[in-house]
């Protein structure tokens, strides 16, 4: 009876997560063993058929070699990804080591296990921190930094357990796909992922691209047609839209700048896509908030993150607008030979899990999209902390103040003190205005990770006040100081909702940690984003309502889940072409495929020159030949791919469905590619030099990976034809 | 189209949807057979040779041809899919005026999903309001006014009509659930297919009705035209006006292959076959108050007596040029109302596009619209035609004005089946790939 009510209570409170009751089972018969094992001089290996005597042996070996007992919970959490699950468990419940056991069980299988974090930070500290345990089961571990060579790389993932950065393994996995040589890939065979920070890397960031560019021409972006943007008026010769995401030219400043140019735009597309070029890079891209020059190079910011993106460019000649605009001289412009999603390369790994402190907010996309369930590990000790109702004000000017004086309030007590705010500007901007009254703080934004987590671990002693962005710090515990439980634990002060319900909860996780005491409150006013984006037309003035702030997270939720399965459901048929294409290459680069298919289509050729120079030089030119234009043909598919999407939306217009109308089109497209495959190669093995030495394929040289961007298309956004006929017949009727 | 089917019948898991999707529609054909508990079935069937024989038969024309012949037989799913199409749309309407089911919709999927229940619970609610008058109807012998027979067993026995009325209404509620998962599972959209079942499943009766009354020449001439029409119609379906489009935000390295494939297609008949049914609805108003009328005992007066001797019969002039001004003024009206110039040509403008040649903003919607009236003409007189092809055959052959091969049949046939074609297609192209190397 007692098992239906539980089920029923999980059932409403957190739908779609998995039953605890098998695993919890499991843990007490493991601490019945506790004891034996305890007296025993040497540790059995353990072994994953028998899940209690593994949980046993874990625990006792991570009380010898770390000086931790896993609590139950963290067992269950370990016995939960075991099975592969996502587990939620709340900030300081010790995830770490709840996934380091788990990654232990898989590499005990045989399996070899990749644990995905955030940050090189995170992936070096916990491999290093966790290595003494793995050593005991007899687990080998490794991992990877962004400094690492080829050899340290594959040394690194020919261990038992790797440990990497999401965007390390990524970069990884796509040099592998342009080598030419056998020898010279990186990455075995995925196996496991044990993704730490689930929600924020499968969901957050899935949408996001790993790009592997090749430096092609230099850019050609004119000063002269930055210097032409530079003259034009905002309002008067272009308009920027609500969101400030696109500019356009208005029909003044068509002329102006068709007349400073002297000739038809709209019948010149070059000139056209210039001029939209240079505009969008004065007149929505701002110096020092969304990119810095440093060293003659412009280098952009992550606005969620607020740190320098040292690896990122802005796509499509973007970068060099930037570059014209600043007057800098222009970088290479990189062309995008091959990418992969977030979601593409995690869907690679047969077996999947993860961890994470907010992870049933995003249940439904984990199981829509990775197919993994959430399972709630309840906290070691009940949560205690007092989240007070969040404050409201009119303006953002009144909740600033109110922010300073708040923390003038609760810092004269001596209690810390974490802000977090949303973006860079805002925890620069607080930072002045505490200074003005005073206050010391110390401000975070994810530019160093080491130095950063130095920072958080003493964000709770006494009398500190620490003010941090979203990511900064994350996967490192605040312990409280001394004296700070009499005066009621970490206080979190979130400076405005962040567009999802769940990344406030990260936020206010990181007080009352391990039954802490601790205290949170958000203070949100009527000109912060999350209003003025998603609920511009509900909201009018005055103070908004908590139903209107919980509406609008709900809408954005909803926009960010539509965008990604819609990208989703785009980059599908690519993941299929890219497949297929990697398969074929598989062949070329291990087999005698190239041989087969050019010595069919040019058998004179092909006898003639082998007895020239052997069949073993022939092969590998026939190799490196078809490889060749494999990837450079790849490139130009997917370059047509991602042109043909950005305008499929406009196909709604007929009543067509966008989507079919893609899948439509590209597969022809994937036969001309193929078709196109063919051709050069067999042209290029016709004209070719080919000596006893080799081939000599000039400017076929593989380039380094330099660049990673994101972009995103709306489906149809002329809504459906019911939405349009409402629409018209609304505004009609509002007007009157 | 036929390789189509063979080729998805040899591919293993389009071939469970398919299956899945017959096996749904078998099931759907059953349940509009089977007649509802405490029906005389002898007797409707009695009544409804006596209705198809008169001329009265096309008072539920349309009812009828969306319940497939369910509905004047009583039957389990007598009340077809009409519950469900009038709450979504009841409740698409509701969104606009409800400040509540706007915030909803706004909330994208899970509102969605919320909205969604909400139209099951008024189809719901429909189908017990439209179950109790039908059966009310029948009670009193207002179903089949002509036919004297008694038509339900057991008519004062307030149990036997709550059964019947539950029965109809748990119906409705069951072939929701089917048009879901075919939408699901199959192939196609559930409720267009489901639609589509009730077309043509009265197609044999019909035929073999023509066949056995006007011989085999007739037959053979409504055979033909009727496969003519239809490939008129496919033809006419797929044609489109493509307005070629470019994107100037991005610099795009080299291009690869020639020719455009970002485009706007304007449909020839770009309104679909909304504007039929609006004239043909609006056409039954007059039928409506004559009745109403002719109830009272009074000389009706000369307007009355017009519209009984011009607009009952769908075989008089009058009735066949109003009808065919109709459809012309709603398709226009219906191709502005959803497909709005200014608007789009503000929409590629922010998002940076353009015609070669043309102008944003302004030009580009002028031109938009001096393609689509130019391009509407042609749509609209092609709908008229079709539409009035049943009312000339009936003119013509004499054939029963439930002609088979009707207007809004055939466009409501052509259009669901090219669009599952074509969902087909794109499942199998998906799944044939080869090429140059082994």
């Amino acid at each position: 009876m007692a098992s239906i009510t539980a089920r029923i209570r999980r059932f409403l409170e957190r739908p779609g997560s998995i039953d605890l009751a098998p695993f919890q089972r499991i843990v007490a018969a493991a601490g019945e063993r506790e004891d034996d094992l305890r007296a025993a001089d040497e540790l059995p290996r353990p072994s994953t058929d028998d899940l209690a005597g593994f949980c046993a042996i874990m625990r006792e070996a991570a009380r010898r070699t770390l000086g931790l007992r896993p609590y139950d919970v963290q067992l269950v959490g370990t016995l939960a990804m075991l099975s592969g699950n996502v587990a939620e468990m709340a900030t300081g419940e010790g995830k770490t080591l709840s996934g380091a056991m788990a990654a232990a069980g898989y590499a005990l299988q045989g399996k070899r296990v990749h644990v995905i974090s955030v940050n090189d930070y995170l992936a070096r500290r916990d491999a290093e921190w966790m290595g003494p345990l793995y050593e005991a089961v007899g687990v080998s571990v490794g991992w990877i930094s962004e400094s690492a060579t080829p050899d340290e790389r594959r040394a690194a993932y020919a261990a038992d357990v790797t440990y990497g950065s999401v965007s390390e393994i990524g970069f990884d996995v796509l040099r592998d796909r342009i080598v030419t040589d056998v020898a010279d890939l990186v990455v075995p065979e995925p196996d496991v992922a044990l993704v730490d920070e689930a929600d924020s890397v499968l969901v957050d960031e899935a949408r996001v691209p790993l790009v592997l560019a090749g430096a092609a021409d230099p850019g050609d972006a004119a000063p002269e047609t930055a210097a032409l943007v530079r003259r034009l008026v905002k309002g008067y010769h272009y308009e920027i839209d609500d969101q400030e995401r696109n500019v356009h030219l208005t029909s003044r400043g068509i002329d102006t700048v068709e007349e400073a140019l002297g000739l038809d735009l709209y019948d010149t597309p070059a000139a056209l896509t210039e001029v939209n070029l240079a505009l969008h890079a004065h007149a929505l891209l701002t110096r020092d908030v969304d990119y810095i020059v440093r060293d003659g190079r412009v280098h952009l910011i992550n606005p969620s993150r607020g740190r320098v993106a040292m690896l990122q460019r802005w796509p499509d000649g973007l970068q060099a607008a930037v570059e014209a605009k600043e007057a800098l001289a222009p970088s290479e412009s990189g062309e995008v030979l091959d990418s992969i999603t977030v979601q593409g390369l995690i869907t690679r790994y047969p077996q999947r899990c993860g961890m994470t402190g907010t992870a049933v907010a995003v249940g439904d996309q984990l199981r829509e999209f990775y197919d993994l369930r959430v399972a709630v590990v309840p906290p070691n000790r009940p949560c205690v902390r007092i989240d007070e109702p969040d404050r409201l004000f009119e303006y953002a000017m009144e909740r600033d103040h109110a922010l300073v004086d708040e923390i003038a309030e609760v810092h004269a007590t001596g209690r810390p003190i974490l802000v977090g705010t949303l973006d860079v500007a805002e925890s620069e901007r607080l930072a002045g205005n505490l200074a003005g009254r005073g206050l010391d703080c110390v401000v975070l934004n994810a530019k160093n990770d080491a130095e950063e987590a130095a920072i958080i671990a003493r964000a709770g002693e006494r009398g500190a006040i620490t003010v941090s962005t979203q990511m900064a710090g994350r996967g490192t515990d605040i312990r409280l100081g001394e004296g700070v439980e009499e005066l009621g634990g970490l206080y979190v002060i979130g400076s405005g909702r962040h567009a999802s319900s769940r990344l406030d909860d990260q936020l206010r996780g990181r007080a009352g940690r391990q039954g802490d005491p601790g205290g949170s409150v958000f203070l949100v006013s009527g000109e912060d984003d999350l209003i003025t984006h998603y609920v511009a037309d509900e909201y009018a003035r005055g103070v908004p309502d908590r139903e209107l702030v919980g509406h609008a997270q709900r809408v954005a939720e909803g926009v960010d889940m539509e965008i990604h399965r819609n990208t989703w459901r785009y980059t599908r048929l690519l993941e299929q072409h890219r497949a297929m294409v990697l398969g074929l290459r598989e062949k070329v680069l291990r087999g005698r495929s190239a041989s087969d298919a050019l010595s069919g289509a040019a058998p004179e050729r092909w006898t003639e020159l082998s007895e020239r120079v052997g069949e073993d030089v022939l092969d590998e030119a026939a190799r490196q030949i078809v490889l060749f234009h494999l990837d450079r043909c790849w490139a130009d598919h997917l370059a047509y791919l991602g042109e043909l999407r950005e305008g499929i939306h406009l196909r709604a217009l007929g009543r067509l469905s966008p989507i079919e109308e893609f899948n439509k089109e590209a597969k022809p497209a994937y036969e001309r590619m193929l078709a196109e495959v063919e051709s050069r190669s067999i042209a290029a093995f016709e004209a070719a030099e080919i000596t006893a030495d080799g081939l000599d394929l000039d400017g076929a040289g593989l380039k380094r990976p330099t660049a990673t961007w994101t972009y995103l298309v709306q489906e149809n956004p002329f809504g459906t034809e019911w939405e349009r006929i409402l629409n018209r017949l609304t505004t009609k009727v509002r007007r009157r | 189209m036929l390789t189509a089917f063979t080729r998805a019948f040899r591919t293993p898991d389009l071939r469970k949807k398919l299956l899945f999707t017959l096996g749904i529609i078998a099931l759907f054909r059953l349940g509009s057979v089977l007649p509802t508990p405490g029906v005389n079935n002898e007797n409707i069937a009695r009544c409804l040779q006596q209705a198809q024989a008169g001329d009265s038969g096309n008072i539920y024309g349309m009812v009828q041809l969306f319940s497939g012949g369910a509905l004047l037989k009583l039957s389990v799913f007598a009340l077809g899919i009409m519950p469900y199409i009038t709450a979504s749309i009841i409740l698409q309407l509701l969104v606009v005026v409800i400040p509540r089911l706007e915030a909803l919709k706004k909330e994208g999927q899970a509102g969605q999903t919320k909205i969604t229940q909400y139209t099951r619970y008024l189809t719901i609610g429909l189908a017990i309001l439209q179950s109790t008058a039908f059966i009310a109807l029948a009670r009193s012998g207002q179903l089949f006014p002509q036919c004297r027979e008694e038509i339900l067993i057991d008519k004062d026995n307030i149990f036997a009509i709550v059964t019947m009325v539950l029965t109809m209404t748990a119906g409705t509620g069951v072939i929701m659930w089917l048009g879901e998962l075919v939408t699901d599972r199959g192939v196609g959209n559930g409720m267009s297919i489901l639609i589509f079942t009730q077309v043509i499943a009265v197609f044999p009766a019909e035929l073999l009705n023509i066949a056995r009354q006007k011989g085999a020449f007739v037959f053979a001439v409504v055979i033909i035209t009727g496969i003519a029409m239809i490939a008129l119609v496919v033809m006419v379906e797929q044609a489109q006006r493509r307005i070629p489009v470019q994107y100037a935000k991005r610099m795009v390295g080299r291009r690869m292959y020639g020719g455009t494939s970002t485009y706007i297609p304007l449909k020839v008949n770009q309104a679909g076959i909304i504007p039929v049914i609006f004239a043909s609805s609006l056409l039954y108003l007059p039928q409506l108050v004559t009745t109403l009328f002719s109830n009272s005992a009074e000389e009706p007066n000369q307007v009355v007596q017009w519209i009984e001797q011009n607009l009952v019969r769908g075989d008089t002039p009058a009735y066949m040029i109003i009808f065919f001004l109709l459809i012309v003024f709603f398709t226009y009206f219906y191709v502005s109302i959803t497909f709005n110039p200014v608007e789009v040509a503000d929409n590629m403008k922010k998002y940076g596009g353009f015609i070669p040649g043309i102008r944003p903003g302004r030009p580009t919607a002028e031109y938009l619209n001096y393609v689509l009236t130019r391009l509407t003409a042609p749509g609209a007189l092609y709908l008229g035609l079709i539409a009035m092809v049943p009312i000339v055959a009936l003119a013509v052959v004499g054939a029963s004005q439930n002609f088979p091969f009707g207007g809004t049949s055939i466009l409501i046939m052509v259009g669901v089946g090219l669009d599952t074609v074509k969902q087909i297609e794109s499942q199998l192209q998906q799944r044939n790939y080869e090429g140059f190397l082994k």
